[in-house]
């Protein structure tokens, strides 16, 4: 089994919106996607994972439509809108930015630096 | 409904999702973990739980959900707002006394704005009225004597095309009579140009304005009141015919209350000016002008564009020379005349209102000694300063805006009392009403207040130190009170209300003055009548036309009306109502014999018969007055005023000198002057002085001729009866009708009391010495329960120290003096910052209201508040000795 990988403050959204612009998902659906696509290794802290998501409809980043589950249950399915597509790209880009830059700096050897 | 549909809209973008919504979709995340967790083999009972402690309890969703999309300060606010109203249900005398000082503030302030509102920021309900000017001449020797000028009504069309002018309106008003029913009724019609709708721009309550398809054409239109007296406002009153004058007219309107075109003399009917025509034999009818500027036009540009134009137009008239155009906005005179008065009453509105703040603070103060428990408590338990400085600021608001509520509410009724009091100083046109603009001004009065008052006791209480005042239960008998913030607003609201009172005892002082002021007249039980003869009607004017005619029908009339029971004297005047404050006609300039010609000798002419110095009570002090056939012939003889007599005669032989008044015949149509009017006049008698130029200004010189030399087509009768003489007006009416029965009295008809309460110095004072009376008295309520509740809040406080003091063998005396020193000190240090800043306003205000400073009012004053303050003090402080020790020591 791989060690389970805590999570850095503010990403969680950015995790909702690449789970959702994979398409429309309800709420336990995004999380299980979220552990499905980390293999298992994210352990999302429940308690804040729906402010996360009144956070980002709220913003207008995703948009919330109810529907039919799987199971024929009654669920909220979540969808990205154009301006959660925007801002997952930016927050994308900035990630990668940021862990090439703090990546370059650890990967260097003594001798280099 | 629109309202809550707007609140539900508004309600929905700051939280888009119910309860319901939040509360269902978390149910079916939960569900659907819990089948997962039953699915991977835990029992139903432990996978239930374990769903819940994972991902939360269903319930509380809601408020993660608020505090999620940052409502959860609103939610606090909330919380604070509940807690402060129920505070309030917890203390009802303490919210009854502080709502209540604030709603008088916040009231009197709210009716202050609305009138200053209503009659200064947006008296008239016309389209672009801030572009309307009223055109007249100034002369360059007295720039400050009006003259209105006519055009006809082709000189307006003409007018109307110069560039600085977007529509001009002319208008004439004229008396009509309705003679369809009844007994005839004179009432005003207005004539208007037929623009008259889109010059004005005000949508008619039910039908339409005068049209330009409606020249020559029978038709009327009402104004409201007129509407409401006459039809009952009865709205079907469309189509119906109105007879005046023996003509029909067509009714096709009715204008909205707002519209009392103008001024005084407000049209019951407003009709096409092309009817003007009808007027026998009278000469081209001519319209006083309004201007309707273009927009961006200023007043200069268009006075420069415009005076070359009319001035073309005045060619004629023969005083073009030595005078200038001047626009005048038509809310200037307003502004003018009572835009003084209003900031006067403002400025009293505030003070009241300061002094209801200061009230409120007190009380918070005074009732946050004992919260200070409550609120240790919190901040021991994690409360921010912030957050408790919030929820007392909170709570201030809760009482502001409650105050708020309760004072607009009574404003409604407070605003109408300056308008009823002194009803000729403001325009016809405006109509008081809780507006937009007067709700917002009272919301942000409201906020203002709350957090005026409320700020310095949140700060003050929210300093506390919980590990000093949590333990402090026992504290009372050491409670020596550390700085008071109070006694400084004590201070401040007793130097305010002083100052609030000496002004009131300054208007009252000088109202009783002129109330007392000798009139040179009896104005009890007199009462003017006015008479309009008939001159629309070409066989009955010729009846009358001639003057000889005309004094004989008047003469006729005045016996008839003086047999009548209860009638004591009938006297006949043009013009010459006392106190005349408001003339018709400039003095008149005269000759005397064995001077030479000079301009300055200036007189006012009072034209009467014989009879008005009986029937006004004037005095004579030498000669004699004339009899019946001087009066009949009118010429060459005059009575002169003592004030005459002195300035322009050696009064020791006033009689038998000769006058002559050059320019006493009027130029007009309905006049009939005697060929002689301006012949040498003798002498024949000195009367005393009579008020004839207001009630408060020096009498002016006077000239009295009977009527009979210039008689123009309306005349007033002046009534003494026994006791109330409008009573009287049933049999008047009676006595006119056995004369001519479709001879019209003017609806007009008053005492000549009345008279002297329309005066505008009269009628100022009096609203300054009432409403000023009120203030203070507001002011000096507020003060004491300030001082009262202080004081009882503090002794109830204390009660404990006292029972010490007093077992420990404190005089009983000393007791007391120490329970009120703080609020007696502070008062008398109130009195004594609101004697030395009255000693300076005083001046000033009493220079503003036009009346003298009075030291004994203020001296009144003083003492009356010291008394009330020094009891204020002592009857709670009784409390403090009342109490047996030993059962104040159980106390706790």
């Amino acid at each position: 089994l791989t060690k389970p990988v805590e999570l850095p403050q503010g990403t969680l959204e950015m995790l909702i919106l690449k789970a959702v612009s994979l398409g429309p998902l309800h709420g336990y659906g995004i999380l299980l996607r979220i552990q499905q696509i980390s293999g298992e290794r994210l352990e999302i802290l429940q308690g804040s994972f729906y402010t996360a998501i009144y956070r980002l409809e709220r913003q207008g980043w995703i948009k919330g439509k109810w529907g039919e589950s799987e199971n024929n249950r009654r669920a909220r399915f979540y969808s990205l809108t154009a301006a959660g597509r925007r801002q997952l790209k930016a927050e994308s880009a900035k990630w990668t930015d940021m862990a090439a830059v703090v990546a370059g700096i650890l990967d260097k050897k003594a001798g280099e630096i | 409904m629109s309202l809550f549909a707007a609140i539900r809209k508004l309600w929905h973008s700051i939280a888009p999702r119910t309860h319901g919504d939040v509360e269902e979709e978390f149910r079916s995340t939960l569900d659907a973990y819990q089948d997962d967790l039953i699915r991977h083999g835990l029992p139903e009972e432990e996978a239930r739980r374990k769903a819940r402690i994972d991902l939360g309890q269903p319930a509380a969703q809601y408020d993660t959900y608020r505090d999620a999309i940052g409502l959860r300060l609103f939610d606090e606010l909330g919380g604070d707002l509940r807690h402060g109203l129920r505070a309030l249900r917890r203390n009802p005398g303490f919210a009854v006394v502080a709502v209540f000082s604030l709603a008088l503030g916040i009231g009197a302030t709210t009716a202050m704005f609305s009138l200053i509102y209503a009659i200064l920021l947006h008296p008239f309900p016309y389209v672009g009225a801030d572009r309307i000017m009223n055109p007249h001449a100034i002369s360059e020797q007295h720039p400050d004597v009006f003259q209105w000028f006519t055009l006809s009504k082709a000189q307006c069309d003409d007018l109307r095309l110069a560039a600085p002018v977007d529509s001009v309106l002319g208008f004439t008003s004229g008396h009509l009579e309705i003679t369809n029913d009844g007994l005839p009724e004179d009432i005003s019609g207005v004539y208007l140009t037929e623009n008259a709708d889109t010059f004005f721009g005000v949508r008619p309550l039910f039908g339409r304005m005068i049209e330009p398809f409606d020249a020559d054409h029978p038709v009327v239109v009402l104004n409201y009141r007129f509407w409401q007296r006459r039809f009952a406002g009865d709205p079907h009153v469309i189509g119906r015919t109105l007879e005046m004058d023996h003509d029909s007219y067509t009714i096709v309107g009715v204008m909205p209350r707002s519209f009392a075109f103008f001024d005084k003399s407000v049209g019951d009917v407003y009709l096409p000016a092309s009817l003007m025509r009808a007027v026998a034999n009278g000469p081209a009818p001519s319209f006083l002008p309004w201007i309707k500027l273009r927009p961006h036009v200023t007043v200069a540009a268009a006075n420069a564009a415009l005076e070359p134009i009319v001035f073309e137009m005045a060619t004629h008239h023969s005083r073009v020379s030595g005078w200038h155009l001047g626009l005048q906005p038509i809310i200037v005179p307003y502004q003018q005349k009572t835009g003084r008065t209003l900031r006067l009453l403002l400025a009293g509105v505030v003070l009241l209102l300061i002094i209801g703040c200061a009230n409120c603070s007190i009380l918070l103060l005074a009732r946050g000694r004992t919260r200070q428990h409550e609120l240790a408590i919190r901040s021991a338990i994690g409360a921010s300063r912030w957050r408790i400085v919030r929820q007392l600021l909170v709570e201030a608001l809760v009482i502001s805006c409650t105050g708020a509520v309760v004072g607009v509410a009574a404003s409604y009724w407070l605003a109408r009392f300056p308008l009823s009091l002194s009803p000729d100083s403001f325009p016809a046109e405006s109509v008081i009403r809780i507006n937009a603009s007067v709700l917002a001004f009272s919301v942000g009065l409201a906020l203002l207040c709350g957090i005026l008052f409320g700020l310095a006791p949140a700060l003050r209480l929210s300093r506390n130190d919980p590990a000093r005042s949590l333990p402090g239960r026992q504290a009372g008998v050491v409670a020596a009170p550390r700085k008071h913030r109070w006694s400084v607003l004590i201070a401040a609201q007793v130097a305010l209300t002083l100052l609030l009172m000496a002004t009131a005892g300054t208007a009252i002082h000088s109202f009783l003055e002129l109330m007392q002021m000798p009139l040179g007249y009896d104005p009890a039980n007199v009462m003017e009548l006015a008479m309009g003869l008939h001159f629309h009607d070409t066989a009955q004017w010729r009846r009358i036309q001639s003057r000889e005619a005309r004094t004989a029908y008047i003469e006729q009339i005045r016996e008839k009306i003086a047999s009548a029971p209860g009638i004591l004297t009938v006297a006949v005047g043009t013009d010459a109502t006392p106190p005349y404050s408001d003339p018709v006609d400039t003095d008149s300039s005269f000759n005397i014999d064995g001077t030479r010609d000079h301009e300055q000798s200036q007189a006012r002419v009072m034209l009467v018969d014989q009879q008005y110095f009986a029937a006004l009570h004037i005095p004579l002090l030498q000669g004699r007055i004339w009899n019946t056939d001087e009066n009949t012939r009118g010429d060459f003889i005059a009575v002169v005023n003592r004030a005459f007599a002195t300035r322009y005669l050696s009064s020791s032989n006033a009689l038998g000198r000769q006058l002559r008044i050059a320019g006493l015949p009027l130029q007009d149509h309905f006049t009939a002057s005697s060929a002689q009017s301006t012949a040498w006049r003798q002498i024949i008698g000195v009367v005393g002085d009579a008020r004839n130029d207001g009630v408060d200004r020096p009498v002016v010189p006077a000239i009295y001729l009977p009527y009979t030399t210039v008689m123009r087509q309306y005349v007033q009768f002046f009534v003494r009866t026994q006791g109330d003489p409008l009573t009287y007006l049933h049999s008047i009416r009676a006595a006119v009708a056995s004369v001519a029965s479709d001879q019209q009295i003017s609806n007009g008809a008053f005492t000549l009391n009345e008279a002297i309460e329309r005066d505008a110095q009269y009628s100022r004072q009096r609203l300054f010495s009432i409403l000023f009376g009120v203030f203070s008295a507001m002011a000096l309520g507020l003060a004491l329960v300030g001082i009262f509740s202080l004081v009882a809040y503090s002794v109830a406080q204390r009660t404990t120290e006292f029972g010490v003091r007093l077992a420990l063998g404190a005089p009983r005396t000393h007791v007391l003096w120490i329970a009120v020193r703080i609020a007696l000190v502070s008062a008398a240090a109130g009195m004594v910052i609101g004697l030395a800043l009255d000693s300076f306003l005083g001046v000033v205000l009493a220079h503003w209201m036009q009346s003298a400073f009075a030291a004994g009012s203020l001296l009144a004053a003083a003492t009356l508040l010291a008394l009330g303050a020094f009891l204020a003090c002592l009857l709670p402080a009784r409390h403090a000795i009342a109490v047996p020790p030993a059962e104040s020591l159980r106390y706790e």
